[in-house]
């Protein structure tokens, strides 16, 4: 632990920062790559997405309100 | 009404402002990649932050005790230090407002109570550790966090959709912008609104007039609710126009990627206890969705002047804050932080008055970026 960088904070910033800005922006894309091939499974993929970006974002809600 | 209340009185008002330049400032983070993409319209997008912040005032369930606390010593806290560091904050915030420049109301902040604070108390009263670990490291890597993040979202989403259609891709780009500058605004009411109404419970404590233990009262967070909403609402323009047009040319995918960065940045400090001030993050998020695209053009010329704001930050708000202290203690009491207040407010009306000169607004923000946050001479109608 070093005394003026919280290392160990800042490495888990960076992880969830990164899965959860990165990652769900690239989950967003693949919805929109479903939506737009015209096939079912193409929508129900894009669904499936949408859902996990939903499910991202109620979790990052509850995780900085409930502190 | 004594001097006491006076002062007290005062300090709220002055506390109120903050928060209210807090919103005006900080209406870029959250929109101005929707402003410059056009994924709303100017007034809209100020007018759902505006929403957005006035909620998220009301979501934090703990007001954080105080921003100072850890950083200077308690004991040096008077309500003459807390009154002199917002001078110093406030006076930070409507110079870098004026230049056009994204620059943290926090560091502001906290440069202007350390300011205060050596000066009435010495530099023992100031923990340097806290200062280096707290507010200057934070402001380095937050925008480097940021744009790995959003330099990295970037990339993927514009790899990701390069065959999806046009329309789709850019309505449903439009959607997820919209979304994820929401959830910027709703953190920055819930973070930012709370430093304001910590530190009018600290005044209240301290003048004696509630309790140690008691909580927030409850118009101290709608006053602070109603007063960073109608900052937000009536938009930081100049500094929207660098955010959105200055830094690099934005496209709705960018500023999707751009502002979801930005929010799970600032969740997941707010999160994990690491102090990341959102102007550095998102400044950080734009400059990355302007990296994650090849061959988008960062403007560095325009970067390097907002890293140099935030290096003298903090320096500079101090600078205020000690010769605001200085001011209010000379005269003395209650009398002495009127005077200050007004003289505050004095210049205050002069720079609005000389930003009126080359007005930023709803309605030329986006116009071609010239190199300033204004445009210079050619006067369009």
């Amino acid at each position: 632990m070093n005394d003026y960088i919280d290392l160990d904070a800042l490495w888990r910033v960076m992880v969830a920062s990164l899965v959860a800005g990165a990652g769900l922006a690239a989950v967003f894309s693949l919805a929109l790559v479903g939506l737009s091939s015209g096939r079912p499974a193409g929508k129900v993929g894009a669904a499936a997405c949408f859902l996990v970006v939903a499910a991202g974002i109620v979790l990052g809600l509850y995780v900085m309100l409930a502190k | 009404m004594d001097a006491n209340t006076v002062l007290l009185a005062v300090v709220i008002v002055t506390a109120l402002s903050f928060d209210f330049t807090n919103g005006f400032h900080d209406t870029a983070n959250a929109m101005a990649t929707s402003i410059a993409t056009g994924a709303l319209r100017p007034k809209v997008a100020v007018a759902l932050s505006a929403v957005l912040n006035f909620a998220g005032a009301f979501l934090s369930l703990k007001v954080a005790a105080t921003i100072a606390t850890g950083i200077v010593d308690t004991g040096a806290i008077t309500l003459t230090v807390v009154f002199a560091g917002l001078v110093g904050g406030l006076a930070w915030n409507l110079l870098t407002w004026y230049f056009g420049i994204p620059s943290s109301s926090s560091h502001a902040l906290i440069g202007g109570v350390v300011g205060a604070t050596l000066i009435a108390a010495g530099a023992s009263a100031v923990k340097g550790a806290a200062v280096v670990s707290k507010v200057l490291v934070p402001a380095v890597l937050a925008p480097l966090a940021a744009i790995l993040v959003a330099t990295a979202g970037t990339y993927l989403v514009y790899a990701l959709t390069k065959n999806v259609p046009e329309g789709t891709r850019g309505r449903g780009f439009r959607f997820g912008q919209i979304g994820s500058a929401s959830l910027v605004s709703l953190a920055h009411g819930t973070n930012d609104a709370q430093k304001t109404m910590g530190i009018i419970t600290l005044a209240m404590i301290a003048n004696g007039t509630i309790g140690k233990d008691q909580g927030t009262p409850f118009w101290v967070i709608a006053a602070c609710a109603i007063a960073i909403s109608l900052g937000t609402y009536l938009g930081g323009w100049r500094v929207i126009r660098t955010l959105g047009k200055g830094l690099t040319e934005i496209e709705t995918p960018q500023g999707f990627a751009a502002e979801s960065s930005s929010a799970a940045v600032i969740f997941a400090s707010s999160h994990f206890g690491f102090p990341l001030s959102t102007t550095h993050v998102c400044t950080g998020s734009v400059i990355g969705s302007g990296l994650g695209k090849r061959l988008a053009e960062v403007r560095w010329s325009v970067a390097a002047r907002m890293v140099a704001a935030w290096l003298i930050t903090l320096p500079a708000a101090a600078a205020v804050g000690a010769v605001a202290w200085a001011g209010a203690n000379g005269i003395g009491g209650a009398t002495g932080v009127s005077i200050v207040f007004v003289i505050g407010l004095l210049l205050a009306g002069a720079l609005y008055m000389a930003s009126r000169r080359k007005p930023v607004h709803a309605g030329n923000v986006n116009d071609e970026w010239t190199g300033r946050p204004a445009k210079v001479k050619e006067s369009v109608a």
